[in-house]
């Protein structure tokens, strides 16, 4: 069975791109809008495999979402890497202790976002 | 940029034009309610999407501003900074720049540089930063060190307690190490984990001590800890290099070929008038008047009478034609984000055609005749499934005219600064779905009545006081659909439309006589003639003696017609009726002989059955029409398409009074067959121009009908030339 991949981002250009990207490397992919939307999705498809999060996002940001993420058991210790841009580097610390298990800083390309995955998905 | 992402490119323009759209209306909104953090939240947002989308595409000119922009909307945002006028407007002026930057990247033309360097700079100082340093080079991916010599690596690593909280593995690190070398030995350090009551299975007490063999340096080794190095106890130790020579071949050369580009040099040469300003011998202000003062190319030649005004003429809707066409050229490329409910009903929709279909074609390959009730039914379901299709493929190209009236706030924000008028703008209908070419068309029409509004209609203050009006003038753009168009209005409560200096001004132009006695409906049209401005000083804004006559042409080629209604110092209003959509038309199907023709709906005024002795033949201008004591030239259809009618005597045929451009025309068919809607099939494309027929159409009965080009039609009752079929 593919992996599923969470995608939140409220850019829709990021969220085809990043979709795109793992689409191509065999992901099952969900997209969401923001954090509300991403936490009612997940409550409709269950577990995850790995989820990518943009952080500034309308209705509920990307550190809320992890830690609401992270409240759920089906979430627990599922991979979480947030999107960032260089001058909100500040916000990784934010981001770990809410649970993110990774970052990755934007811009970057298609085989940088797959190593960063391949880092914190469990095999 | 990665190739792979360049697909997105169209993507990322629409997707900042929506972005720029909001920070646009943000700021404009931000101007009334300064304290609206959340407001300012949502700018800060969208100038942060557009950043982090552009640094994707390697857009660094525009990720670059844009940083700067979200600084000082960050600092505005958090509070630590007040919203004010200037600040507004700088940021206002930013957005025009960003603007003109993103629409550089897509079209791959310079930009002013200039302009840039000072609002970069200006954003800088307001942002309270130093002047801007050398724009950073994108960090992208530190290259790695693949050949040098293989070392040896002692790893120490006590990751921290809460490690699995956050969904890491300390396998995946491990893993990882291996990958890049050979993790020759692992000693896990187990001397922290406690007795097995007081084992909390959440936390992580394991230490490692690793020892890699690897061609990679240390910072590649760092970066297999990249989520941990920073909580984590972390030695990573070079071991001695067995042999001594290669301690030489550390220093590896790197070729590294830059992509030198020089800094941006424009195409062309900068005009003279640029120079001249610029090193500061003439001021903008006398160049500009010295350039309003050149004549244009034609005025010169005519008066040099090396062409005639005619010749011009002509010259000049060439270059129209050639305008329009490579506007439309422009306008094929451009994409539609649609919503992929409507695709996935559509498709829906689809699968049941397909179903209704394969159970015509079930019934047709043993179809005995009493089973014609279930070929009727199932005729009807097709024709429900073929509707619902045709109504939802239409729904794909709707979009909200929002998008058309977003531009406005902005527009009449500058023209009431530039006019001392205080204007409030009030929208609504902003939801009202219409074609996407229908918007995009519409733009420029509705800005010039909006200018005009603001500039001839509505009175400065002082006046409106005087009046008894409130000092604020309003604007208001309405839109909602009525039967099967769109009606757009726009709405000012000025001073309304002066009769007096209408009628003169078209007496003096010859256009109506001086005692022609006429009624305010004959008269308000008056103004959409071509060279028909009552405007006493020309200003900036309006006023030319141009547009009025291009709006009514440039709705009347979207088969839309607009009206006027307007009470003298009350205000004025102009609707604009336009078709939902360009493909398909409302036509009245008419028939000349045995052939079918359509007529647009919208340019028919009545149909009239002639009585005798209303018809007159006037030397050179062929056959007249008495209409209730006005002349109208008439058409026989049967002579322009070289048919064979059935009646050849008006007495017994039907004249239709078609109208286009306020011109009249009476065409003669033999009979009125009704009314239906049609989708236009271009005959350029298919066949060729033909004068008269503005395009063709399957009727019902398979066969071929044409569609009527009134327009045209009367040019052709001018020349009094038939077409050749």
């Amino acid at each position: 069975m593919s992996k599923t991949a969470l995608i939140v981002d409220d850019s829709p250009t990021m969220r085809q791109m990043v979709a795109f990207t793992l689409t191509n490397a065999g992901f099952t992919v969900v997209e969401a809008e923001h954090g509300k939307d991403a936490v009612n999705k997940v409550t409709a498809a269950g577990k995850m495999d790995i989820v990518v999060t943009d952080l500034n996002m309308p209705e509920m940001d990307g550190i809320t979402l992890i830690k609401e993420l992270r409240k759920l058991s089906a979430f627990k210790y599922t991979p979480i890497l947030m999107l960032t841009t260089e001058s909100a580097i500040e916000k990784k610390q934010a981001g770990k202790e809410a649970g993110a298990t990774g970052w990755l800083v934007k811009p970057f390309n298609p085989e940088t976002l797959l190593k960063t995955i391949a880092k914190v998905l469990p095999a | 940029m990665s190739d792979e992402f360049a697909q997105f490119q169209e993507a990322f323009f629409e997707e900042a034009a929506e972005h720029l759209a909001i920070v646009e209306e943000g700021l404009l909104a931000l101007e009334q309610h300064p304290q609206d953090l959340e407001l300012l939240a949502k700018i800060f947002r969208s100038a942060h999407s557009i950043k982090g989308a552009s640094g994707m595409f390697g857009f660094n000119a525009v990720t670059q501003f844009t940083h700067k922009m979200e600084t000082l909307l960050d600092l505005l945002r958090t509070g630590e900074k007040a919203v004010s006028p200037p600040i507004a407007d700088l940021l206002l002026k930013s957005t025009d720049c960003l603007k003109t930057l993103i629409e550089a990247v897509k079209s791959g033309v310079a930009v002013d540089d200039e302009v840039v360097q000072r609002l970069t700079t200006e954003l800088a100082t307001a942002s309270g930063a130093q002047p801007p340093a050398v724009p950073q080079k994108q960090s992208v991916a530190a290259p790695t060190q693949s050949d040098s010599q293989e070392r040896s690596y002692l790893i120490k690593w006590t990751p921290p307690e809460w490690l699995f909280q956050r969904g890491l593995d300390p396998l995946q690190v491990l893993k990882e190490l291996n990958g890049l070398g050979d993790l020759s030995s692992v000693t896990l350090d187990m001397t922290r984990v406690p007795d097995l009551a007081e084992i909390d299975p959440e936390k992580c007490y394991l230490s490692w001590e690793l020892q890699l063999l690897t061609g990679k340096d240390q910072k590649t080794i760092e970066s297999a800890f990249e989520f941990v190095r920073e909580d984590s106890k972390l030695v990573i130790e070079a071991q001695p290099v067995a042999s001594s020579e290669c301690q030489v071949a550390s220093q590896n050369p790197q070729h590294e070929i830059r992509n030198q580009q020089p800094e941006t040099v424009e195409g062309g040469l900068k005009p003279l008038g640029a120079i001249l300003v610029e090193s500061g011998v003439v001021s903008p202000a006398v160049l500009e008047q010295a350039l309003s003062q050149q004549k244009r190319v034609g005025e010169i030649l005519v008066e040099q009478k090396a062409v005639t005004p005619h010749q011009l003429e002509q010259a000049l809707n060439t270059q129209r034609q050639q305008e329009a066409a490579s506007h439309t050229k422009k306008t094929d490329t451009t994409s539609i984000r649609v919503d992929t409910a409507k695709i996935d009903k559509l498709i829906n929709l689809v699968g049941e055609l397909v179903i209704t279909q394969s159970m015509l074609s079930d019934l047709g390959s043993r179809f005995e005749i009493k089973q014609l009730p279930v070929l009727l039914e199932r005729v009807a379901q097709l024709e429900r499934n073929t509707r619902e299709i045709q109504e939802r493929v239409m729904g794909i190209r709707m979009l909200p005219i929002g998008t058309a009236f977003s531009r406005f706030p902005r527009l009449v924000r500058d023209l009431s600064t530039k006019a001392g008028k205080k204007i409030q703008l009030v929208l609504s209908g902003e939801e009202t779905e219409l074609d996407k070419t229908v918007i995009e068309s519409i733009g420029d029409p509705l800005t010039h009545l909006v200018r005009n509004s603001a500039d001839h209609g509505l009175e400065p203050p002082e006046e409106r006081l005087d009046n008894n009006k409130s000092e604020v003038g309003t604007i208001r753009l309405n839109a909602f659909h009525e039967g099967g168009n769109i009606c757009i209005t726009v709405e000012d409560d000025g001073r309304g439309l002066n009769r007096d200096k209408i009628v003169a001004k078209a007496v003096k132009q010859g256009l109506i006589g001086e005692n022609e006695k006429l009624s305010d409906d004959q008269i308000w049209p008056l103004i959409f003639r071509p060279g028909f401005s009552t405007a006493e000083k020309v200003t900036d804004v309006s006023g030319r003696g141009v547009g009025m006559d291009v709006v009514k042409r440039n709705i009347e080629a979207l088969g839309g017609t607009v009206s006027i209604k307007t009470v003298t110092g009350k205000g004025t209003t102009f609707t604009l009726k336009l078709p939902l959509t360009l493909a398909i038309i409302e036509g009245m199907t008419v028939r000349v002989g045995k052939e079918t023709y359509i007529v647009p709906l919208l340019s028919i005024l009545e149909s009239i059955q002639p009585k005798a002795g209303t018809i007159k033949t006037v030397v050179g201008k062929g056959e007249l029409i008495n209409v209730r004591g006005t002349y109208l030239p008439m058409i026989r259809m049967y002579e322009v398409f070289v048919l064979e009618p059935e009646y050849t005597n008006p007495m017994k045929s039907i004249l239709l009074i078609l109208e286009t451009e306020g011109e009249r025309v009476a065409v003669m068919v033999d009979e009125i067959l009704g009314q239906q809607q049609v989708v236009i099939k271009s005959m350029e494309q298919n066949f060729r121009k033909v004068e008269g027929i503005a395009g063709a159409t399957i009727l019902g009965d398979g066969t071929v009908g044409f569609i009527l080009d009134v327009r045209g039609l009367l040019e052709i009752a001018r020349h009094n030339t038939p077409v050749a079929a």
